[in-house]
């Protein structure tokens, strides 16, 4: 709220109703107190430290465009009563707060929050975080890491110090390997880190696959899985339309295909986000529907299965402890459990490899 | 859609399933086109050129934050099952245009097009039209006037031209300068051309009278008409919480107040779009849900009343051709009737006063 005449910077107003000074005579809250006591009579029992806590808040790190495409759908789809953002640049921060508070007569209700001090943060029950040097044109995630890795030791001590029973939900990239870090910055059990991982690359693929078939691309089932990039692995087997596994039917109708062209679909997909970023500089509303989708299967615990980056240790021979993801089923405890999704040798070949080339990195890490 | 493998300059592919070159050999279209065929067997006569059109197509000009805002959130809200997007920049249309097909397996199926060609606007319900030079840190929306008008003598008769029945609304400011513009231009009648007006203010003032009260506001009705700027007129008879309207309130419970207090919140509603471009550089979000609000009530029909730009001719004793906003019933045909408001003379003057204005502004426009 922008208080009247006062030359001072703008504040992050946390919580203006404690601010005496807006309670000054003549003043509009003054005005509206007086109104307030007699319009509304209360019930009693009815403050709100009486109210059992059912009510859902999220907390977004960083305003880019990618937090505040995180931020806007999950408000449009009405995910959560409580919303909080956090970055260190306070007028952004302010500025991109009150663009979505000004929306109050279209949307339902919900607390928008916001302030650079993690106290605004304090009991989230996820916390998402995409602060973190943005992917470059043509540069690769895995360059990204040491950047982001120093950033991540400031950001994840202070979300678990005001939500110890939180989620956290990765999304800055290299994702893969800031999940470990998160994992291992923030103490919690390995349920509650998530990495958003190739749970995108998944949809462009059903795009892509539906766009070439011509049906909806909620029909069309398929996961890439792995590292969230380059070396992502598409599951062939696992891509079905209208339940019918393509492959095989491929195979009983005695269509044929050529192996190449199999990879070239799986090259455009890797290769849609860097078009994007060429295009239009960065990408922001498919990343933002598909954490939205994330939240949603974790707030209202609704188990179902999302390829997202996980720890992978002990899964399809992998050995290290590597974040990647694989198909898992979300719910309100975070990563419920991991499918056993059946893997060709060149499948398992080719996630060993990934593990492997991750682990490299990981081992590098300054933690 | 990317192709494989050629280094032509990047294309919008209008229709993608007519170009041959797709279709060679050993290409996925080539392979696509099999599979499609044995896998679905079509019925006779479900052509999609034998079915009555009812599906909604949605048109937003200008790619920029808040022609993005209203396209995303039209989407999110399930609102059209075509969205064409229009600019001048390929590239970024182009990534704009791919940014939200990405996100299919989070969406219903919306057929998502993008082109500098006007072509692709055919056919739509509404062609909203955001394009324009954006408005500057202290730089009033009057001052924008002119170098819009040209902009517009190209966009708005090549959107008619393809959409003759279409329903215009104008976003770009000056708003209400704009819309007259808009309605000179198309030769459309004036229940479809619609302006946004104050609907965006009236939500801020909306959220502000509510935040204070600690209530929804959605329960907190109100509106601002008049000039969507700095001349905008509050309603303060109309605000009412809950049903009750508060002026007659605070006198019936006499409960002092300055009409100051008054004129101040009038004035941090009409700065709350400066005071967020200030902060983040422009606006974006709640514009795009103000729009989506409107939208929705063309195309569902919905009978709503908004506070929007209008002809105000022959309203409350004004007599020129001038476009400013009053309240006003929304549905499929656009603007259906304006509420005949009781207004104070003081309101009614102000309104006047703006009219005028308006109208000596429209008279020095070239069209």
């Amino acid at each position: 709220m922008t208080t009247t005449g006062q030359t001072t910077k703008p504040k992050i107003v946390f919580d203006w109703r404690a601010e005496a000074a807006t309670h000054a005579p003549g003043s509009a809250f003054e005005m509206a107190e007086k109104v307030v006591n007699k319009l509304f009579r209360p019930i009693p029992g009815s403050s709100v430290s009486e109210e059992g806590k059912r009510t859902h808040k999220v907390t977004v790190v960083g305003v880019g465009n990618v937090g505040m495409a995180c931020a806007q759908t999950i408000l449009t789809q009405e995910l959560c009563d409580e919303l909080a953002l956090v970055d260190v640049v306070e007028e952004k921060l302010k500025g991109e707060m009150l663009d979505l508070q000004h929306a109050a007569a279209f949307l339902p209700r919900a607390k928008i929050l916001a302030d650079t001090d993690y106290r605004v943060t304090a009991d989230s029950d996820i916390c998402i975080v995409t602060a973190g040097a943005r992917q470059q044109e043509g540069q690769s995630r895995l360059a990204l890491v040491e950047k982001n890795v120093s950033l991540f030791k400031k950001i994840i001590p202070e979300l678990m110090k005001h939500s110890p029973n939180t989620i956290l939900l990765v999304i800055s990239n290299p994702v893969d390997a800031l999940t470990y870090v998160a994992y291992k910055l923030s103490g919690l059990p390995p349920n509650r880190v998530i990495g958003a991982g190739t749970n995108l690359d998944s949809s462009r693929f059903r795009w892509l696959l539906a766009d070439h078939l011509d049906v909806n691309a909620q029909n069309v089932h398929g996961y890439i899985v792995g590292e969230h990039g380059d070396s992502s692995v598409p599951l062939w087997s696992s891509v079905s339309v209208g339940g019918v596994p393509i492959i095989s039917y491929l195979k009983q109708k005695h269509i044929d295909y050529s192996p190449d062209t199999l990879a070239e679909l799986h090259r455009m997909v890797v290769d849609g986000a860097y078009e994007v970023i060429k295009l239009k500089g960065y990408t922001s509303w498919a990343i933002g529907y598909s954490v939205a989708s994330l939240v949603k299967s974790v707030l209202r615990n609704q188990r179902r299965i999302h390829p997202v980056s996980v720890c992978s240790q002990g899964f399809h021979g992998i050995e290290d402890e590597v974040c990647l993801s694989l198909p898992a089923v979300i719910g309100r405890a975070g990563i419920v459990s991991v499918l056993d999704s059946p893997l060709t040798d060149e499948e398992k070949e080719q996630l060993q490899t990934s593990a492997k080339t991750l682990a490299l990195i990981q081992n590098k890490l300054d933690m």
